[in-house]
């Protein structure tokens, strides 16, 4: 294992507009091959942001994008026309909360599915469909044959978010990015996907950055976790050290917010206010504002970030 | 405040033993059928079986929760108990009087208020918070001073300073202020029970602890009752007394919140508890409690809904309905044929010979 497989750099991306939005301030991470990340944050805290400018589907006229981001050593932010389209669905691929809006109503899924693999791979028609039902298969959609031929709106919630999945990784991309998958999803239905995205990702071996709003979500599939907030990714780790031993207030919070475990009558820990507005660049920690345990120094400077132990990184003055 | 005068004032001895013998809000047999409108002359199709008979009791002041999947009919029995949309069939008892026969539509809403999912949605986006909130109250006869003085009471009381935010629009406020505000105007008729439908879902986990705070304040100031709903689990956990779980249109247990989370009797409410994620790295789920999604409420299945998706089903699950049967824990009822004795599904209990 020599080049990790995802390498960002102090990532800072703004939205151009009526008012410039910081939505991604310094972000840097890295994701070795084989591995999942999981990126936990809430809305607005940049974690979508930052998963779809590693297939740079953000607007271009509106968005300025700063530092470096590397997928399988390639330089993604240099990527145009047809590298760039090689790379999405080839290199890199995505699936999304809402599956109506990543498939085709007026294609069958096998259809689709065979055009992106004669697209990327250059093989005909039957090797495309071949493959179709290879994933079908693969993603465990009962009677396979026959779903090809269905179109999205015949198939279930459920089924439609497997057809999704079979469609991202039919050419075996080495990194998977998963944009809040399960969400609008069924429980009993939520953790079916849960196990078969993790089982698809040990046998095909590849990258999975996860992002969710939902720590027991990102407990069931991460190795790591990263927790962003307004931007920033306040805290990281291995999923163990977090949920055991979360070092920074907002981390601490959230776990707290999450009720697994709360006692019936009593007060919840809830974090006062809410995030800040994006409007410029963090001059001091983001958090402050909220924070339980904050110092003066808080307000004054950008905490430094802190490696208490090997593999783990906390924004927070206190953690060191 | 005043309270409204309503019917209840012209019989106080009878609504008073109401109130301490019976529960405060009785369902009965309720049921709701969406018809299917298509074809080319829009003749009926068939229909979504959406609520289809359901019975239960909530005594005031506690806290029930509903839980269970989209489709199993949790949103449509909230319309129905503020008559949003009127039952096919069966009663809406609320302190010992039924709507429709001695309790009109008015007077129920007076009691039973409603807060929903989208706060934004739910709010006039032409009007004030302020005016939002002392809408329902000058409908209701209420002069204009006096009104907007208990919106601003009420503003301040779930936590919005109404110097601040008195005089905003809805674009003003974030998702959890707009709840707040939703919160308020469902108190404006100190009503006896609020309906929170999925009230806490769409916001960020950090504002949902906020809220629910305020829910637990607002209901050991005012004596409220709630009916809890929600998908989550863990919330509904720690709000709810009682919790009921439905599956297709249907009651599939109920019982105390302690009871039915530690023991679930039946298979559905075992597979919804168990897929949870599990929050503990080193014990993962490793399989699935159920395969497959929920069947359509249009054609659910035959005998037990769930029969179809469960593990332990029989014979007789496909071809009886089960009815909701008591364990051995007081106040605690599941409908499956596993636990009524004598039902001939093969893992149940015979049937023992009444007690005298």
């Amino acid at each position: 294992m020599s080049a990790p497989l995802v390498e960002i750099d102090n990532l800072n991306v703004r939205f151009h507009g009526p008012r410039t939005v910081h939505a991604v301030n310094g972000v840097s991470l890295r994701l070795e091959a084989g591995e999942t990340l999981g990126i936990l944050g809430e809305s607005g805290s940049g974690k979508s942001v930052t998963l779809k400018t590693l297939l740079r589907l953000l607007p271009e006229n509106r968005t300025e994008i700063g530092g470096s981001v590397r997928v399988d050593g390639v330089d993604i932010l240099s990527l145009d026309g047809r590298a760039l389209a090689d790379h999405r669905g080839g290199v890199a691929s995505m699936i999304f909360q809402d599956p109506m809006l990543a498939l085709d109503p007026v294609y069958n899924i096998g259809e689709q599915i065979a055009e992106a693999v004669m697209r990327h791979e250059g093989c005909d028609k039957a090797a495309g469909w071949a493959r179709a039902l290879d994933m079908l298969t693969r993603v465990r959609i009962p009677s396979p044959e026959r779903r090809l031929k269905a179109y999205p709106h015949e198939m279930s919630g459920g089924m439609r978010q497997r057809a999704m999945i079979a469609l991202a990784l039919a050419c075996r991309p080495k990194l998977l990015l998963a944009d809040e998958p399960t969400t609008a999803l069924d429980a009993t239905v939520q953790i079916q996907i849960l196990l078969l995205l993790r089982e698809l990702q040990r046998e095909f071996g590849m990258g999975m950055i996860f992002v969710t709003h939902d720590i027991g979500v990102a407990v069931e599939v991460s190795d790591r976790v990263a927790v962003m907030y307004a931007g920033e990714i306040v805290e990281s780790g291995s999923v163990r050290d977090l949920i055991r031993d979360a070092r920074h207030p907002y981390t601490k919070g959230l776990l707290a917010a999450n009720l697994h475990g709360a006692v019936k009558g009593a007060r919840l820990q809830a974090i006062p206010g809410a995030p800040p507005a994006l409007d410029g660049v963090p001059a001091a920690c983001s958090f402050a504002p909220r924070c339980p345990v904050k110092l003066e120094s808080c307000d004054l400077a950008r905490p430094p970030v802190a490696e208490p132990a090997p593999g783990r990184s906390v924004r927070c003055v206190r953690a060191g | 405040m005043s309270a409204p005068t309503s019917a209840r004032t012209l019989s106080p001895a009878a609504d008073a033993s109401a109130l301490t013998a019976g529960p405060l809000l009785s369902i009965n047999g309720l049921t709701k059928h969406f018809p299917l409108k298509g074809g080319l002359f829009g003749q009926s199709r068939g229909v979504v079986r959406a609520v289809d008979g359901i019975n239960f009791d909530v005594a005031e002041g506690e806290t029930l929760g509903i839980v269970g999947e989209s489709g199993c009919g949790k949103s449509t029995t909230a319309r129905l108990l503020v008559d949003l949309i009127s039952p096919d069939s069966g009663s809406v008892i609320l302190g010992g009087r039924t709507l429709g026969v001695d309790l009109t539509v008015r007077d129920l809403r007076r009691q039973v208020q409603m807060v929903f999912q989208d706060s934004y949605a739910s709010l006039n986006p032409r009007l004030t918070m302020q005016d939002a909130i002392a809408f329902g109250p000058m409908v209701n006869g209420m002069a204009r001073d006096k009104a907007v003085a208990l919106a601003r009471d009420l503003l301040a009381r779930v936590g919005l300073d109404p110097g601040r935010f008195a005089g905003r629009y809805p674009h003003e406020l974030s998702g959890g202020q707009r709840q707040r505000v939703n919160i308020a105007r469902a108190l404006a008729f100190s009503p006896k029970i609020v309906v929170l439908d999925e009230a806490v879902s769409a916001l960020d986990k950090s504002v949902e602890a906020q809220v629910l705070n305020l829910l637990a304040d607002l209901k050991a100031e005012l004596g409220l009752t709630y009916i809890f709903i929600s998908h989550d689990l863990n919330v509904v956990r720690y709000m709810s007394d009682r919790v009921m779980v439905m599956y297709l249109g249907q009651v599939a247990e109920i019982g105390p919140v302690d009871a039915l989370y530690a023991a679930p009797a039946h298979p559905y409410s075992q597979a919804l508890l168990a897929a949870m994620p599990s929050m503990d790295p080193d014990r993962r789920t490793m399989e699935a409690p159920l395969a497959g999604d929920p069947p359509n409420p249009i054609n659910p299945p035959s005998g037990c809904r769930f029969h179809t998706r469960c593990r332990q089903a029989d014979g007789v699950c496909s071809v009886t309905v089960p009815v909701l049967h008591a364990l051995p824990q007081k106040g605690h009822l599941a409908s499956c044929h596993l636990h009524i004795p004598g039902s001939g599904h093969t893992g149940a209990a015979p049937r023992r010979e009444l007690a005298p």
